[in-house]
C-alpha cells in the first residue's frame, strides 16, 4: 500500500476511536454511511477509470502540453476555466479527465484552475440544481462574485509552485 | 419551499450519473480503438487497472473517514455555525462550514435555501457555497487524494483557501447596494 493509503487509514482509525469515545453508536452510523457510499460509488468508478485510461492514451502529449502546459501562461488558465466550466457530472467524471490531461503534459497549476472552474462555475449544476432551487437572482450574485475564483486559485497555485523545488508536484 | 422539491430521489441522480459516465467511457473507448487500434486499447486498460489498484485501498479508508466525520458533525451543527456570526468572523465560519458539508448539490443547496429563508447574511451564504464547491473535505478525501495524489490536493486546497472569504466580502458589497 502507498504512503497515502497508510496515512488515510491511520486518520480513519483515529477518527473512529475519537467518535467511539463520544458516541459508540455513531461509529456504526459512520461505517454504514461508508459502505452505502461505496456501493453507490463503485459502479461509477469502475466505468470512469477505463475512461481515464482511454483518455490518457488518446490525448496526445504535445496537445495537452501545448494547451494547458506549465508554460501556457494566462491563455492556458483561461482555456482551463472554459473547459472546466462545461465538464458535466460529479468528481467521478472530472478527476479522471484531469488525471488524463495531467499525465499527458498539462501543468499542475492549470489543472487547479480547471478543477476550480468545474466546481465553482459548473454550468451543468447551475441549470439542473442551483437555478431551480435557489433562483436566478442567487445564481447571478454567486457568479458575479465568483467568476474570477478559478483563475485566482490557478495563479496562486502557480505562485506556490514557483516557491517549491521543481518537480515536487508532478506526474 | 416544499421539502419535496429539495429532495429528489437519490437513485434517479445515481442512475443519471452512471449513464453519463457509461456513455463518456464507451465513446472514449471507441475513439481510442479507432485512433490507436487494439494496442492502444490494451495499453489504456492496463493504465486503468493500475489506477484501480492504487485508488481502491485509499478509497476504502477515505470513505470510512468521511463517514465518521459525517456522523460526528450533524447538519444542525453546521446550520448553527452559519447563522451565529456576522462580520469577517461570520465569513470565516461560513467557509469552514461549507468545506465541512459532505455530499453533492442535493445536500448543500437545501441547507443554503433554508438559511436564506431564515434571513441569513448573503455574504455568508456565498462564502459557504464557494467553500463547499472549492474545498469540500469529503470530495478531497474520497476523490481528489486517491485519484490525483495528496501533493496535488494540498496545492489546490491551499491555493483556494482564502477565496471564499473574498467572494463573501464582494457579495456583501453587491447585495448591500442592490437592496
Amino acid at each position: 500500500m502507498t504512503a497515502t493509503g497508510i496515512a488515510v487509514w491511520l486518520l480513519a482509525a483515529a477518527a473512529g476511536v475519537a467518535l467511539w469515545r463520544r458516541d459508540p453508536a455513531a461509529v456504526a452510523t459512520g461505517a454504514r454511511f461508508a459502505l452505502g457510499t461505496l456501493k453507490g460509488v463503485l459502479p461509477v468508478l469502475l466505468l470512469a477509470l477505463p475512461m481515464a485510461g482511454f483518455l490518457s492514451v488518446l490525448v496526445p502529449e504535445r496537445f495537452a502540453a501545448l494547451l494547458f502546459g506549465p508554460e501556457s501562461g494566462l491563455p492556458g488558465h483561461l482555456l482551463a476555466t472554459l473547459v472546466g466550466a462545461f465538464i458535466p457530472g460529479g468528481p467521478f467524471v472530472s478527476f479522471p479527465i484531469v488525471l488524463a490531461l495531467w499525465s499527458s503534459g498539462a501543468g499542475a497549476a492549470q489543472m487547479v484552475t480547471l478543477i476550480s472552474a468545474w466546481s465553482v462555475l459548473a454550468v451543468n449544476r447551475v441549470i439542473v440544481w442551483e437555478a431551480p432551487l435557489m433562483g436566478w437572482r442567487f445564481v447571478a450574485l454567486r457568479l458575479a462574485t465568483g467568476f474570477w475564483l478559478p483563475l485566482a486559485s490557478g495563479l496562486i497555485a502557480e505562485a506556490i509552485l514557483a516557491l517549491l523545488p521543481p518537480g515536487s508536484i508532478g506526474r | 419551499m416544499s421539502p419535496q422539491r429539495t429532495a429528489p430521489p437519490r437513485n434517479g441522480g445515481n442512475r443519471t450519473s452512471l449513464a453519463i459516465v457509461a456513455a463518456l467511457s464507451a465513446a472514449s473507448g471507441v475513439a481510442c480503438w479507432a485512433v490507436e487500434g487494439s494496442d492502444g486499447l490494451a495499453q489504456a486498460i492496463a493504465i486503468s487497472w493500475g489506477l484501480f489498484l492504487t485508488i481502491l485501498p485509499v478509497l476504502g479508508a477515505a470513505l470510512l473517514l468521511a463517514g465518521f466525520m459525517q456522523a460526528g458533525v450533524a447538519r444542525e451543527t453546521i446550520a448553527r455555525w452559519l447563522g451565529a456570526e456576522s462580520g469577517l468572523r461570520g465569513l470565516l465560519i461560513a467557509s469552514v462550514a461549507g468545506a465541512a458539508t459532505p455530499g453533492g448539490p442535493m445536500a448543500a443547496f437545501p441547507l443554503v435555501l433554508a438559511l436564506a429563508a431564515g434571513g441569513a447574511d448573503r455574504g455568508a451564504l456565498i462564502a459557504y457555497v464557494a467553500a463547499w464547491s472549492l474545498n469540500g473535505f469529503q470530495r478531497i478525501l474520497v476523490w481528489e487524494i486517491p485519484i490525483l495524489g495528496p501533493e496535488f490536493a494540498a496545492l489546490r486546497f491551499v491555493a483556494s483557501l482564502p477565496l471564499p472569504v473574498i467572494a463573501g466580502l464582494l457579495a456583501r458589497r453587491i447585495a448591500g447596494s442592490a437592496r
